[in-house]
């Protein structure tokens, strides 16, 4: 049978999932949101200010804003309805939330991009990124007092956390209330310049006809135009009509609102894929940069770019990013309001122009001069430095470096399969001729053939490879199956460790890349952040 | 430790280690990639070696002794606090593993 909780915090992501793809109200404004906050926290919190009592020493993300109410849900029996619950999240991200400048560094969580080693100060790191993300209490600001109370929450529902290594062999609670809380308070301060400065600034409407580009695994790069009609406040209506590098078609509708002045969230469906788009704009609303990644499984997404379509014509991209001395290649510029002549630079000859539009001009070029980062030129619109001319491939990097893929499936079984996209960066030497250092040119993503190897000695004697899963043509690792499998010893499960494989051919020779990978058992815990 | 006999590998590691405090700074305390835990002993997804010999391995085989007890609640439900039921009806995980569901409240 059944867990009833899990099944009702499924309906109730479902709602709000629904919610955002089929056009909720209008979310909360300034002044509706303190009755809401009256109507629906009241009954526990006391007022304090202009707002109620414990949210008024906290500021945090969208995200962030939505754990909490989970966990008055959950744990306090809170009852608030899924349109009331966005209504909220969108107030409290509005009025109580992080400037840019505060998100910075740390936005690899927002956007779900989770694939990473994180730099986390060792006192943060082991007492409270040992269990989830450093970026998950980062990207929160509370006075002392809120810090401190956030661990008093921490030992009230994990009581066991006191037998945890790093816990038990030392005065933990001590060193967390007396230590840790004033050094968060400084480091993620309540009361901050940034957030003022940003709470002050103009905000700019981000309607209007964005020009976009990105990576989505399997299907390659693309780019597009995105259409964003406002449809209440801070919220739009989406559609998208591009192309991928292949040629191949897009199109795809949504909808997106944006908290906090800058904090773009979409919910698209392109061409039947669900998919859920994380960018910060920059404060005039002329750029957003983030990452998109698929609906239902967040680890599978790639970078995702828009820039607004104005008067003035501009370039984008140019697709692929690199070109080889020597060599002659079809290239497509991408952009918008493109008229005139195309120049690559110095050294690259634009041999045809094969077709052109005012957003792409597709042509064969042959580059000749030294190893660089060109300007791509149509007109009056110029893209700095989008262009890698390049002589040889010296290192490959592949990304991520480290990985976690999570084993589910088969058929029936509840839990589904985690897989890693993986995409190969070449690198040219530089002018000093060695790989390694500082001056290496970046030459963006190349074509490569995947494979999996064991990770080393201990990983190749239990053949880990054998069972982990399989890495296909498209760089896309597919993990094996969960459970125990009876055909490793004491049913291991299909989980281990493996390096991956980017081998990129080049005339000349080839040149291999290595990453990371552990092949875990499933997470169940799967947070707004983890 | 002259009198004890190192059992398993994370303990032979650590007799390994002693005297050496970066050794044994590297045992504890390995970084492991965002969302997962390994500096627990044992970790969800990796031992404090980085590596998996030394995990509750299969999971599926002691899975409610240890997320009972909320070893690894940001990744197992705990059903101390916060998922009481989540067992329910899955007694032998080593059998029931397929009906292991999870709490996603990721959906905005």
């Amino acid at each position: 049978m059944e867990n009833e909780t899990n099944i009702g915090s499924k309906v109730a992501a479902g709602l709000l999932a629904l919610a955002a793809a089929f056009g909720a109200p209008a979310p909360a404004g300034a002044a509706e949101g303190p009755a809401l906050l009256a109507a629906n926290c009241l009954s526990c919190h006391s007022a304090q200010g202009s707002g109620i009592s414990r949210v008024e020493g906290q500021r945090k993300s969208p995200e962030g804003w939505q754990m909490t109410i989970t966990r008055m849900q959950e744990q306090h029996g809170a009852r608030i309805s899924p349109e009331d619950k966005r209504r909220l999240i969108k107030y409290l991200a509005d009025t109580r939330g992080l400037a840019p400048t505060e998100t910075a560094g740390w936005r690899y969580l927002l956007e779900h991009d989770n694939n990473r080693v994180e730099a986390i100060d060792e006192r943060y790191r082991d007492l409270c990124a040992r269990c989830h993300s450093g970026a998950r209490f980062a990207l929160q600001r509370r006075s002392e007092d809120e810090w401190k109370l956030l661990m008093h929450t921490h030992i009230g529902l994990n009581p066991t956390l006191e037998f945890h290594s790093l816990a038990r062999d030392r005065q933990w609670f001590q060193l967390a209330v007396n230590e840790v809380a004033p050094a968060l308070a400084r480091d993620f301060a309540l009361d901050a310049r940034a957030w003022k400065t940003w709470q002050a600034a103009p905000r700019v409407v981000l309607g209007g006809s964005w020009r976009i580009t990105g990576y989505l695994p399997g299907k390659g790069a693309f780019e597009g135009r995105m259409r964003a009609t406002a449809a209440g406040v801070d919220r739009f209506e989406l559609a998208i009509e591009g192309r991928y590098a292949d040629g191949a078609p897009l199109s795809g509708r949504g909808v997106a609102t944006v908290y906090t002045g800058y904090e773009w969230r979409g919910s698209v469906d392109i061409d039947g894929i669900a998919l859920r788009q994380v960018m910060a704009a920059d404060a005039r609303g002329e750029r957003m940069q983030g990452r998109q990644h698929l609906a239902d499984s967040r680890r599978m997404g790639g970078e995702l770019s828009a820039l607004r379509e104005g008067a003035a014509p501009m370039v984008m991209a140019v697709m692929p990013a690199q070109l080889r001395r020597g060599e002659t290649a079809e290239l497509t510029v991408v952009g918008s309001g493109l008229s005139g002549a195309v120049s690559l630079g110095k050294g690259v000859r634009v041999l045809e122009v094969v077709s052109r539009s005012a957003d792409r001009v597709m042509l064969r070029a042959r580059a000749e001069g030294r190893d660089g980062l060109a300007d791509v030129v149509v007109g009056t619109a110029r893209g700095k430095g989008l262009l890698a001319v390049y002589d040889r491939v010296a290192r490959v990097e592949v990304e991520p470096a480290n990985a976690i893929a999570r084993v589910g499936g088969p058929g029936d079984a509840q839990m589904e399969k985690v897989g890693v996209a993986y995409r190969a960066v070449g690198w040219a030497a530089g002018r000093d001729g060695k790989p390694g250092t500082a001056d290496d040119l970046r030459l963006g993503y190349l074509r490569a053939q995947w494979s999996i190897e064991p990770a080393d000695e201990e990983a190749d004697k239990a053949r880990d490879q054998d069972f982990v899963g399989r890495i296909g043509a498209d760089g896309v690792f597919v993990p094996g199956d969960a459970g125990p499998n009876p055909a490793r010893p004491k049913s291991l499960g299909n989980t281990g460790r493996v390096n991956v494989v980017a081998v990129v051919d080049q005339a000349g020779g080839r040149v291999e890349g290595r990453g990371k990978l552990d092949v875990a058992v499933p997470d169940f815990v799967h947070r707004a952040l983890d | 430790m002259k009198h004890l006999k190192s059992l398993n590998k994370k303990a032979q590691r650590l007799d390994a280690a002693e005297g050496k405090p970066e050794a044994i700074e590297e045992v504890v305390a390995m970084q492991t990639v965002v969302g997962c835990t390994a500096t627990t002993d044992p970790g969800w997804e990796i031992d404090a070696f980085g590596g998996a010999t030394s995990l509750c391995q299969p999971m599926e085989a002691d899975l409610y002794g240890c997320a009972d007890s909320c070893w690894w609640p940001a990744q197992v439900p705990d059903t101390m606090s916060h998922y009481p039921d989540w067992g329910d009806g899955k007694a032998d995980a080593t059998r029931d593993w397929r009906k292991l569901d999870g709490i996603f409240e990721d959906k905005i």
